[in-house]
């Protein structure tokens, strides 16, 4: 090849490439489970598997954003466990108390996130052992403070406002899927076109060379990790308005799934490229290959060693890629 | 005619798109000291490379007594009775000086274990043999200087008898008594008919031990010579003579004010430094490396804090907590590694051109586009970075060019005061001359610059003044005109020399 070939960047480069892969990925597995068992890709069908990946793709955007700074959190699952338990709790059910418990839960979601951030940024914290740390912090103030579930207000429902947002439809979508349809416009113009979504990326690239370039590297990665935590809790708030109550757990299968999903989508698991585009078609193909799993009947363990065989797979495939691109 | 103990032939070398050896070739006879001179970016650090097996060259032959040979790796060229040197040391910093010379031969024990006492004891043995007694073999690596392991390094090679031995650079962290032992070491070898190819910078060397030099210019080997005067090689190394290479110097007006100003700063390896730089003024900081021009730098900019003394721009007492604080003030750095401390080498020029100026070109924190295209394409124009595109990554470029967006990263802003660290290390020579251009240029309308070099040569030709720092102080100021390069080395080695 001459040197002007090599050097033409494609429109289809090797980010944009991997995004379609993912979601031509949903689209072969939504009809392998059509051929497994008709009505799967029913419009109703595939508009409940677009629902349940909201949830995913919801605390993936969290986890793209601190994985494009090279970052990860491992906190994911209690923060958004606390942040379920804490809108039923302070809500107790009543429409009327839906705002400030609303306000409450996204801002102990991003709290919490901010100082994940603060321990990474600030003290140099690694990020595995910041996050992991304040997961563990999370549930034991959750477990402490609902006695273990068995405080009164616990069992209190979802307010209805909420129930509504998740169940009702809205010119033929579900509510749910309309906000998720908001966040990834928002995340995705943040990331493109916002001078923050710019030093996100050159925090990715190269921590050193954006602070002696004048970027302000604490103070994006503590944001970053901020809105994680209140991506989290939003899942949260999403997830009791699903199924009307907390519960304790409901957060673990978050981490593994918003990670996988960031994964599948191509952002780079070292930071500095990749787009939330790209997560949302992993959290969509990912919960369609769960889906189809259950079509199988494939039983819980088989699935999760499909999983981490699939992720596993991905990352090769894109080691791969790096070494040759 | 007899076989030659080591052949490169027509041997070509890119690294993603940019060219480190186009066809390089030289012969080193058994029983010959044979040197590879070329400027920095030459490509003979990466011919060596290739040589001792550790980067695959993407075309042209290796020929060891006259055989065509693969090397895969390291311990191909170990086989070959081939041993390398390299520039980047090689051993383990967390290991000890005797486990790093024994390292893969440690002698074992009836059960097979490695014998920590044993180690030690041939350890020992073979840092006397090699008249090397000031080194503890029981010291970590870590712990010992530059010096040292070098020298670590040269005894583990040459104690494997080497039939070909490649040196890169092993003079360039050796002061002269270990130099004096070094060329005692090549000359034994020589006589045992081991043939020694070793690069260096340092022309008296050169000539006092290599019986024939090779020259390279741009990847390339411009020719072999048994004896060659300085003048002649320097013009095929650089294709220009050396008062060309360097624009004229505009005296400095008389009047002209501080724009920066330390005062006893002090700090790690930072001990009452003072000076004041004038607007309009390159003032030039120069000595051995290690000496406290890094902490110097990183000092002014914010990025390291001074224990003691002052800072002053244009006449107001600064302290600076960040470098965004310093960017704030009007002050610009060029650092060091422009690959790991400059560029964001996956994104585009773009990118990395509008870093320092995104403030300017946001509003209510979205970026403008057009804005950041046409100042990024201003920065490609002004200063002639050959690029196939803003949108190519940065990485892409060469590393003058990538020297050439940094710069101008630098010169879209306000910045009033310049300070550049060792801007041409790595760059090619009409990439350095344009360099030269745009330093004198920018002192001429005004800016004010600190420029430290690694190259003594530079800093007698481009400076007005030049500092020499030596352990932390600054050890001699110079006047121009009439700075010599000679005056800057002497200045920063006279201790060394005394003690």
């Amino acid at each position: 090849m001459s040197a002007a070939t090599t050097r033409k960047q494609p429109f289809l480069n090797r980010e944009r490439r991997r995004i379609l892969y993912a979601f031509l990925a949903g689209i072969i597995l939504f009809i392998i489970g059509e051929l497994v068992r008709p009505g799967f890709a029913s419009p109703s069908g595939i508009r409940a598997i677009l629902v349940v990946a909201s949830f995913v793709g919801i605390v993936a955007a969290g986890q793209t954003f601190v994985i494009l700074i090279g970052g990860i959190d491992l906190s994911v699952p209690w923060v958004l466990n606390a942040g379920a338990i804490l809108m039923v709790t302070s809500s107790l059910g009543h429409d009327a108390r839906a705002i400030p418990a609303l306000a409450l839960t996204l801002g102990m979601g991003a709290a919490v996130g901010a100082l994940n951030g603060a321990g990474v940024a600030l003290l140099g914290i690694p990020a595995v052992v910041m996050t992991l740390a304040m997961n563990g912090i999370m549930q034991g103030l959750t477990l402490g403070l609902s006695g273990g579930m068995t405080c009164t207000s616990c069992g209190a429902y979802a307010p209805p406002v909420v129930q509504a947002a998740v169940h009702h439809s809205f010119l033929g979508l579900p509510i749910v899927l309309w906000i998720w349809i908001a966040i990834i416009i928002v995340v995705s113009f943040l990331l493109a076109m916002t001078r923050f979504g710019r030093m996100t990326y050159t925090v990715g690239n190269n921590a050193r060379a954006s602070h002696l370039a004048g970027i302000h590297v604490s103070g994006v990665t503590i944001v970053l990790y901020a809105l994680s935590g209140f991506f989290s809790a939003l899942a949260g708030i999403m997830l009791v308005g699903f199924g009307g109550q907390a519960a304790l757990g409901m957060g673990d299968p978050y981490l593994f799934q918003s990670i996988a999903a960031v994964v599948i989508g191509g952002v780079y698991i070292l930071g500095g490229r990749g787009h939330y585009l790209g997560s949302v078609a992993g959290a969509i193909s990912l919960t369609v290959l769960v889906s189809v799993l259950l079509a199988f009947n494939m039983p819980d363990y088989g699935r999760s060693i499909v999983y981490g065989v699939v992720i596993l797979a991905l990352l090769l495939l894109y080691g791969r890629e790096e070494e040759n691109g | 005619m007899t076989i030659a103990a080591v052949e490169a032939v027509d041997i070509g070398k890119a690294y993603g798109g940019v060219a480190a050896l186009t066809k390089a070739s030289f012969t080193a006879q058994a029983g010959e000291v044979h040197a590879l001179v070329g400027e920095n970016g030459a490509g003979k650090s990466t011919l060596i490379k290739i040589m001792g097996g550790r980067v695959r060259p993407d075309s042209g032959e290796i020929r060891i007594g006259g055989q065509a040979v693969s090397l895969n790796g390291p311990q191909a060229a170990h086989h070959l009775g081939a041993w390398t040197v390299f520039q980047e040391l090689t051993l383990l910093p967390w290991m000890t000086v005797a486990e790093n010379l024994l390292l893969q031969q440690e002698p074992r024990s009836s059960l097979g274990l490695i014998s920590r006492q044993a180690t030690l004891r041939d350890a020992d043995a073979l840092l006397a043999r090699y008249g090397v007694m000031h080194i503890d073999p029981r010291a970590l690596v870590e712990d010992i200087s530059l010096a040292e392991r070098q020298t670590v390094e040269i005894v583990r090679a040459v104690s494997h008898a080497p039939k070909i031995l490649f040196l890169d650079e092993p003079t360039s962290s050796l002061v002269e008594r270990e130099v004096e032992w070094l060329f005692g070491q090549i000359r034994r070898l020589r006589e045992q008919g081991c043939s020694i190819v070793f690069t260096s910078h340092r022309w008296a060397e050169i000539r006092s031990i290599a019986d024939r030099i090779t020259i390279f210019r741009g990847g390339a080997d411009v020719g072999t010579f048994t004896d060659i005067d300085e003048d002649e090689a320097v013009r095929l190394m650089t294709g220009r003579r050396v008062e060309a290479l360097y624009p004229p110097l505009t005296p400095r007006p008389a009047a002209a004010p501080v724009m920066l100003e330390a005062r006893s700063l002090s700090g790690p390896n930072l001990r009452q430094v003072s000076f004041a730089l004038h607007q309009g003024e390159v003032l030039g900081v120069g000595g051995l490396a290690g000496h406290g021009h890094r902490e110097l730098f990183r000092t002014v900019f914010g990025d390291a804090h001074a224990s003691g003394g002052t800072l002053t721009v244009q006449g107001k007492e600064k302290k600076f907590r960040s470098p965004r604080a310093a960017i704030a003030s009007g002050i610009a750095l060029v650092p060091e590694d422009r690959k790991t401390e400059g560029l964001l080498l996956r994104m585009s020029v773009r990118d990395n051109a509008s870093l320092a100026i995104l403030k300017r070109l946001t509003r209510f924190g979205i970026l403008k586009p057009q804005e950041e295209r046409r100042a990024a394409q201003h920065v490609v124009d002004s200063l002639r970075v050959r690029t196939a595109g803003i949108g190519l990554a940065v990485g892409a470029l060469s590393g003058g060019n990538q020297q050439k967006v940094l710069l101008g990263r630098w010169l879209e802003t306000e910045c009033q005061i310049l300070l550049l660290y060792d801007v041409t290390r790595g760059v090619d020579v009409a990439t350095k001359h344009e360099i030269y251009e745009l330093v004198a240029s920018l002192a001429r309308s005004g800016h004010a610059i600190l420029f430290y070099s690694s190259d003594a040569e530079e800093l007698a030709h481009l400076c007005h003044r030049v500092l020499v720092m030596r352990e932390g102080v600054v050890a001699a100021e110079l006047h121009a005109p009439g700075i010599t390069a000679e005056d800057i080395v002497s200045a920063a080695v006279r201790d060394h020399r005394a003690a």
